[in-house]
């Protein structure tokens, strides 16, 4: 025999399932929101770590002295490139915990010409052909440089960085 | 329905608060996401680092005494016109009365506007 006495806890609880239903469609429809948001974090910590790897290449150790950033672009031993690298790669993949993190990059230089054009070279890396990479720049002066096409003198140079995590 | 049975009310009560108050955080925590989203975006979107970098290079050419160097400036100004996008206008002057050196710093990317007047006495 159907008894119903309990009248009002079965609208309660067809209330409560209805309830439970929204918010878990809510919860979910959140954290697919949450994914795109995750990305520009990530985005706006690398650039900021590309830059602030940057600029402590780009300071000298005392006044008048070359950064190793200046250094190293001027330089006529043909590995500079992997030497950047080597310096570049130790500030952004270093972690406290001590293992290296998996950052990969390249780097280009674009300058002015004899004839006045700009012209931009390869310093370090390969071409970076997929999405998701940050780029940073950096200006650096510097008193000529033996990689081909760039003016022997006085010049300022910008220093870009492609990173992405590899 | 022969007999309501009335007891338990607070029960009931309480589980429509409780349920009430988790759907009203459900809506919270989607709000908070779409913030966090704007917020890197917009800090993303602001070329703060640009604009560091210029000024410490042009106050770096000024300790180095090349701020009057046209040819520097020159490259400066070309190359972040077409790799930042920016409009960029340096310039300086001296106040031999006040013993003042000007230098001026212009920078334009469409979005962000940076304007700037140094003064140093020598």
């Amino acid at each position: 025999m159907v008894n119903d006495i309990g009248q009002l806890y079965t609208i309660e609880g067809v209330a409560a399932g209805i309830l439970m239903i929204v918010t878990a469609y809510l919860v979910i429809s959140s954290t697919t929101v949450i994914t795109p948001q995750d990305v520009h974090i990530i985005d706006m910590q690398l650039e900021q770590l590309g830059n602030d790897a940057l600029a402590i290449m780009d300071t000298p150790d005392s006044w008048m002295d070359k950064s190793m950033l200046q250094t190293q672009i001027e330089s006529s031993d043909p590995n500079r490139g992997a030497l950047f690298a080597q310096n570049f790669s130790q500030i952004i993949n270093s972690t406290t915990s001590g293992e290296w993190d998996s950052m990969k990059f390249n780097a280009t230089i674009t300058h002015r010409d004899v004839n006045g054009d700009l012209r931009t070279v390869n310093f370090y890396g390969p071409e970076y052909l997929r999405e998701k990479a940050m780029k940073v720049s950096r200006w650096v002066t510097i008193d000529g440089s033996s990689i081909p096409g760039m003016r022997n003198e006085n010049q300022v140079v910008l220093f870009e960085v492609l990173i992405w995590r590899g | 329905m022969a007999r309501l049975n009335d007891e338990g009310q607070w029960i009931v009560l309480m589980g429509f608060v409780i349920s009430i108050s988790i759907f009203i955080l459900a809506i919270i925590v989607s709000q908070s996401a779409l913030v966090g989203q704007t917020t890197s975006e917009s800090v993303l979107e602001f070329s703060k680092n640009d604009i560091q970098d210029l000024r410490s290079e042009i106050m770096s050419l000024k300790e180095r005494g090349l701020v009057n160097d046209t040819n520097l400036k020159d490259d400066i100004v070309s190359i972040a016109l077409q790799k930042q996008n920016a409009v960029i206008v340096i310039e300086n002057r001296t106040d031999s009365v006040s013993r003042t050196e000007f230098i001026s710093i212009h920078f334009n990317n469409g979005i962000t506007i940076y304007n700037e007047t140094y003064e140093e006495n020598y």
